[in-house]
């Protein structure tokens, strides 16, 4: 009980020395509102906010770049998804979009009409879901635990254990998992020396969405923590002490001090997973394709890979991928607005 | 890759792939009966044979620089069981033929590239007279790095493509990017490539890509190239016989599977029961095809191909298989040599490949391939796979003195064995890449990283196995080649290199991840008879329709 009454002294600094609304002159009211496209600073002239907030502009140019480069210029080359592209009739496969014959929404019928993905697209939800409700909770739960842990030394050490793992390839956490959890794993083997049945968790078609999620937990649960316990150090000590003054509990000042605290980032994350949500895994899933068979590891971004990179079907796989993209526009547009609703900033506002 | 193995197909190379190429050989052109048919200027796909075709093919001379120890029978490789009398090295290139180009090389390669300027690659660039600088691409997503490759603007000089990667618009795009080689090559011309000019015919067929010469072929053996190996050293501990027919075979692997010893009978055996069950073989698309009471069947409406689906799939159930293949984990030649299974089936240079290994590590091990046998336990029929399986083209942006540079590199790399072309092709730099000990050349650490496949493919003789330091290793492949050369047919298509019109080129993609569903018990025989129906009404009447047609324009080659 009386580690926690005490917040830590170098978090409780860093939070004190915030200023919450400072005026908008002083630099640290630039910062803050550049972040949150700030409250009555959207009055202010275009002009005089560029001059502003000039070096701040200045700092996103190369990101902007690469976004433009990389995201906005491919955007381009969803053409193909009306057309019936094949890259080699020209001499290269730029020129040859414009050479491909026009097909309207061929593309587009022949992918609803395709069974195998709607497949992928229910296994896309479910596994989207799955990872919601399982994954999804387990970093604000290890940030809570670490933040509750007072030594340096035993914290240090705890974090670095569960970062580390962020740090394997998709090939070793899929092989780790094989090595225990396979037909031939350290678990089945112990178990037939022991004179029971041998277990294969690899290759269960009906527990593989678990599997899947129980990687990426193992995998990216520590690493997801880092904003969590940003926003925690955040929250000023005096709140404790406060509650604690008058009596509340260690359970109370998590419910009213600690997850409330939470609440924006929690909500601004939910918004981006959600807008991610057909976003589920591409090598993970790749790799143990052949282990479970397409019917249970089949995803939007691994049918679009199939067809258009193995089958070369480039039109039809970029109608695809055409469709996951609306898709997901579509539900990040909604879960902001839900965040909305909610009193929350969520990723924009109006 | 270890020494000698070299020109007969990579060892490491992954199954994953739609199929298995050819390790080795042949001999002798087939002479290619029939008229003419597709080919023609404007013609994208089809074939190209019988008059049309000996317009283009080069000229055959053989070789008689050296005479192997075991002649090429029943289609096999032909084998060298003597060591190379580093003595008396014969020369087949007399005149460095290069002028000296720059040539872009890509290519698929399996373990990790050496570095660009070493002394193997420079002392091959010095012996033929080119500046060749390497891509090696991982041979394993090879596929889906060409698609790409091709479809840029910046076309290497020099593309080498294994043929089962010929999937989806790849042949198309070859017959769009790469150079006719028939002006350098075609007749008599090939005359000023000794070496090329005893590449066999029906190798020389196969490079005929849209009706023109446009690739040098690696010349392969048509016998099946996947070989059932198990552990002789294990069998004759444990007191096992050979099994000789697939019910013996499941009786003894429920019998020999221990599985808390970690010990199972056997790995994924599918492309066994292909041949088992005398399945028309599915390395080339074309070879899915037969002609049966004047009818056009494929491989997946044969009743074999269930029945050896079935009993896959019952080796499975059964427990007998082991846990990583189920998964399609790990390497099925590190679980048998680690003795973790006791039968796997893999391309023929494993037994070379995995025996010389483990030597260096003086272990018992000692492994064989047993004889394919048929059905009820009698003669296997097997199918014959297509007498050259790689392929490398030239850019048609090269420079006609790029083309013939890139030839005298072929030329080079198609020396036979017993040459110095050949010992430096192979082995690399005497003193640096190996050194010779007994009178037998081996590999240095340097060699091994650096003299390790990247020249595989651009150019080779006509199919042959030869390992000097395990001579008894080259006799017992050539041999299980030539018993099961005995056995082997020759579908209506083969020999031949067919572009299939683009819409149908993906009709059959998802058939062997199917295979894969029912063998592991995800899917039922009966999803695949599903599949085949719907492969039928979504085009593969037509298809069926338009081979005949070529058929019918063309002739069959073998038979």
């Amino acid at each position: 009980m009386s580690h926690s009454t005490v917040p830590r002294s170098r978090a409780g600094a860093r939070a004190g020395s915030r200023t919450p609304d400072g005026s908008p002159a002083e630099a640290g009211g630039g910062r803050r509102a550049a972040t949150s496209t700030g409250r009555g600073t959207g009055k202010l002239p275009f002009r005089l906010r560029f001059r502003r907030d000039r070096a701040l502009v200045l700092m996103t140019l190369p990101a902007v770049a690469l976004l433009l480069v990389f995201v906005y210029v491919p955007v381009l080359g969803n053409v193909v998804a009306f057309q019936d592209y094949d890259p080699y009739l020209s001499d290269n496969g730029f020129v040859a979009m414009f050479e491909s014959p026009w097909v309207g929404l061929e593309n587009f019928q022949r992918v609803f009409a395709d069974s195998a993905f709607w497949h992928a697209v229910q296994n896309t939800f479910v596994l989207f879901l799955l990872q919601l409700v399982l994954y999804f909770p387990v970093p604000v739960a290890l940030a809570l635990l670490i933040n509750s842990v007072v030594r340096p030394r035993v914290r240090a050490v705890a974090q670095a254990v569960m970062y580390l793992p962020h740090f394997f390839s998709w090939v070793l956490v899929v092989t780790v998992f094989q090595q225990i959890f396979g037909g031939a794993g350290i678990i089945a083997q112990t178990l037939r020396r022991h004179g029971h049945q041998g277990i294969d968790l690899m290759t269960d078609p009906g527990i593989f969405k678990f599997l899947v999620t129980a990687e990426g937990v193992w995998k990216d649960a520590g690493w997801g923590i880092i904003v969590f316990l940003a926003a925690l150090s955040s929250v000023s000590p005096d709140l404790y002490e406060a509650a604690a003054m008058d009596g509340a509990g260690r359970w109370r000042r998590m419910w009213h001090i600690t997850l409330p605290a939470l609440r924006p980032v929690i909500a601004l994350l939910l918004v981006l997973r959600v807008g991610d949500a057909l976003t589920v895994g591409f090598e993970q899933l790749l790799l143990q394709r052949d282990s479970v068979g397409p019917g249970a590891s089949e995803v939007l971004d691994t049918y679009v890979w199939w067809n258009g990179i193995r089958n070369q079907d480039f039109g039809y796989a970029a109608a695809a991928g055409l469709v996951k993209g609306v898709v997901g526009l579509g539900l990040v547009l909604t879960a902001n607005k839900v965040a909305h609703l909610m009193g929350e900033q969520g990723v924009y506002e109006k | 890759m270890t020494p000698n193995s070299a020109p007969s197909a990579p060892s490491r190379r992954s199954f994953l792939a739609s199929t298995a190429v050819a390790a080795a050989a042949v001999a002798g052109g087939t002479p290619l009966l029939a008229a003419c048919g597709g080919g023609q200027d404007g013609s994208k796909d089809g074939t190209t044979s019988g008059k049309d075709a000996q317009k283009i093919l080069p000229a055959f001379v053989a070789s008689s620089v050296v005479t192997p120890d075991l002649p090429s029978k029943n289609g096999s490789a032909a084998g060298f069981t003597r060591a190379i009398d580093l003595g008396a090295l014969k020369t087949s290139v007399p005149k460095k033929l290069g002028a000296g180009s720059g040539l872009k090389i890509m290519s698929p390669f399996w373990g990790s590239p050496p570095a660009g300027d070493n002394a193997y690659y420079t002392a091959m660039n010095e012996a033929i007279g080119v500046k060749a600088t390497w891509q090696n691409q991982d041979g394993n997503t090879y596929d889906e790095k060409l698609g790409a490759i091709l479809a840029s603007s910046d076309i290497p000089d020099v593309v080498v493509v294994p043929g089962w990667n010929l999937n989806g618009k790849i042949p198309s795009a070859i017959n769009a990017k790469f150079a006719d080689l028939g002006p350098y090559l075609s007749g008599d011309k090939v005359k000023d490539y000794p070496n090329l000019a005893a590449v066999p015919t029906d190798a020389w067929q196969r490079s005929i890509f849209g009706g023109r010469l446009r690739a040098i072929p690696m010349p392969a053996s048509y016998v099946t190239n996947i070989a059932p190996f198990y552990r002789k050293d294990v069998f004759a501990k444990k007191g096992y016989t050979l099994p000789k027919s697939p019910d013996e075979f499941l009786a003894w692997a429920k019998e020999a599977t221990d599985a808390k010893a970690k010990v199972w009978a056997c790995d994924d055996l599918k492309w066994t029961a292909f041949n088992i069950y005398g399945v028309l073989n599915g390395s080339d698309k074309a070879l899915w095809w037969d002609l049966r009471d004047g009818k056009l069947v494929n491989r997946i409406e044969t009743d074999e191909y269930l029945e050896a689906l079935e009993w896959t799939r019952k080796l499975y159930a059964a427990g007998v298989v082991h846990p990583d293949a189920k998964a399609v984990k790990g390497d099925a030649s590190n679980r048998f040599t680690a003795g973790q299974s006791l039968v796997f089936n893999g391309d023929l240079s494993y037994w070379y490949g995995s025996t010389a290994e483990q030597r260096t590590q003086k272990t018992d091990f000692e492994m064989g391939a047993f004889d394919i046998f048929g059905p009820d336990g009698g003669d296997p029929t097997l199918w014959a796979t297509q007498p050259a399986g790689i392929f490398t083209f030239v850019s048609k942006t090269a420079s006609a003195r790029q083309i013939k540079d890139f030839l005298a590199l072929a030329d080079f790399c198609a020396a036979p064995y017993g040459t110095k072309e050949y010992m430096l092709t192979v082995y690399g730099v005497e003193g640096t890449d190996y050194t010779v000990k007994n009178g037998l050349p081996t590999k240095t650490t340097k060699g091994t990283n650096e003299v390790n496949g990247a020249y595989d493919y651009t150019g080779d003789p006509a199919a042959y196995l030869a390992h000097p330091d395990l001579p008894e290793i080259a006799r017992l492949q050539v041999e299980w080649q030539q018993r099961m050369g005995a056995f082997t047919k020759k579908s209506s298509f083969y020999g031949l290199t067919i572009t299939e019109p683009n819409r149908w080129t993906n009709l059959a993609n998802d058939f062997e991840q199917l295979e894969d569903d029912i063998v592991r018990g995800r899917k039922k025989i009966a999803d695949m008879q599903q599949a085949v129906a719907d492969w039928k009404q979504k085009g593969g009447d037509d298809l069926r329709a338009w081979y005949k047609k070529l058929l019918d324009d063309n002739g069959s080659a073998a038979k």
